[in-house]
């Protein structure tokens, strides 16, 4: 009975071992580079770079994300007619008053193409928006983001990677602090 | 989060089924369970609160708010962890008879894990010119969401399904093993990795630094 509860256990720790070195060969040869990670890939998912794209203000003013690179951006994808987007509004501006200084931009992207475009204006005047707000007009952009609710929000940092990813609102002040102190980093 | 509830939901009923062959009552695994989610839950919110304190002081309200996003997993954690144990203690439970009795839940949890992160698109594979792909996040992929998955059916599977082991802690730990295998195994294929020291997966590292510790734990469990 002792040998057998021995060899058992003679067994199992050569097992153990022989397992372990498996594990630790797989562990080399799967070692990776490129491919093992998001970078240089675009796509709306923490990880990856932002998705380009180029759009206008209601007074004709060009912004193209790419050309924000070097400041912490905060693309915000709303609608005039989505309660939880007019809610974090005026959080968006507070918080953007106190960080613009440090290299933080909004860029609060107007689904127009969903929305009534004459609602744009008189909106921004409501809540005394000073950030940029872009009109998307064609949808490319949603699709590009894969827009699924409204608000969206991706806080992408100064390397133009996304970090941080909120789908629905309203966002506290709070969480938009500490978001953005992490893409300011 | 759906697929979570639904798992949880899951795996409490089939923990509940077989927790007197462990020795632990329904009602000690059931409120175990349960003051294990709310500390989960609550210990989460807590710990990004502590440490976002300066956002946090300048918004006192940001506290309650119902944006699920503040929330620390790893504090949640330690905090279920904590409060679990001190349960446990209170109530007289052993260790790994507990652990027994809870493995279901934590296998039936895993099954849930991987479907949310197939339904989310975390969790995802890396770039690969496979049949079997799948096109997520502008590529083609290792649908690692769902090797993820089926690992973890087949897992709970395995153990369900298993013979009866009357040692304490031995039902727990080839969940364990299993899992840290299977986790070495997949996370080849990821493209969310963690890299460290030329290319090496900061994940794949932790899996076999685990599956060490649990082959020590097994020796140790079945000498006692």
């Amino acid at each position: 009975m002792y040998t057998r509860i021995t060899m058992q256990k003679n067994q199992r720790i050569i097992f153990y071992i022989l397992l372990l070195i498996v594990g630790a060969s797989w562990i080399v040869l799967s070692k990776n580079t490129a491919e093992a990670t998001a970078d240089g890939v675009s796509a709306p998912q923490a990880g990856f770079t932002a998705p380009d794209f180029t759009l206008k203000t209601p007074t004709g003013e060009t912004f193209t994300l790419s050309e924000l690179r070097g400041q912490a951006v905060l693309v915000n994808l709303w609608a005039t007619w989505c309660p939880p987007c007019r809610a974090e509004m005026p959080a968006i501006e507070k918080v953007y008053q106190e960080y613009k200084d440090q290299g933080f931009i909004v860029l609060a992207l107007n689904m127009t193409y969903q929305d009534d475009p004459f609602k744009v204006v008189p909106f921004i005047q409501e809540y005394n928006l000073t950030f940029p707000i872009l009109l998307e007009e064609t949808g490319d952009v949603a699709s590009l983001y894969q827009l699924r609710s409204l608000p969206s929000s991706y806080f992408i940092n100064r390397a133009g990677i996304i970090q941080e990813v909120v789908i629905g609102g309203p966002m506290s002040e709070a969480l938009l602090r500490t978001r953005i102190e992490q893409i300011l980093q | 989060m759906i697929l979570l509830v639904i798992a949880t939901w899951i795996g409490l009923s089939l923990a509940e089924k077989r927790a007197e062959r462990h020795g632990i009552s329904k009602e000690n695994l059931n409120n175990l369970i349960f003051y294990g989610l709310m500390a989960f839950v609550i210990g989460g919110r807590i710990s990004f609160i502590l440490q976002n304190l300066s956002a946090f002081a300048k918004s006192p309200l940001g506290a309650i708010s119902i944006n699920p996003d503040i929330f620390d997993p790893f504090g949640a954690v330690t905090v279920a962890v904590i409060v679990a144990l001190i349960y446990g203690q209170r109530r007289g439970l052993l260790l790994w008879p507990t652990l027994d009795a809870l493995t279901p839940f934590f296998a039936a949890l895993s099954i849930g894990i991987g479907l949310s992160h197939l339904a989310a698109g975390t969790s995802f594979g890396k770039e690969a010119d496979i049949a079997w792909g799948i096109n997520l996040w502008n590529a083609t992929r290792h649908p690692t969401q769902i090797y993820e998955t089926l690992a973890s059916l087949l897992i709970f599977c395995l153990l369900w399904f298993k013979k009866h082991d009357p040692r304490p802690g031995i039902l727990f730990l080839s969940y364990a093993a299993l899992k840290a295998t299977s986790q070495l195994f997949i996370h080849a294929f990821r493209g969310d990795s963690r890299l460290m020291l030329d290319g090496i997966r900061q994940e794949q590292v932790v899996a076999w630094a685990a599956l060490a510790l649990i082959f020590i734990l097994f020796e140790y469990q079945l000498k006692e």
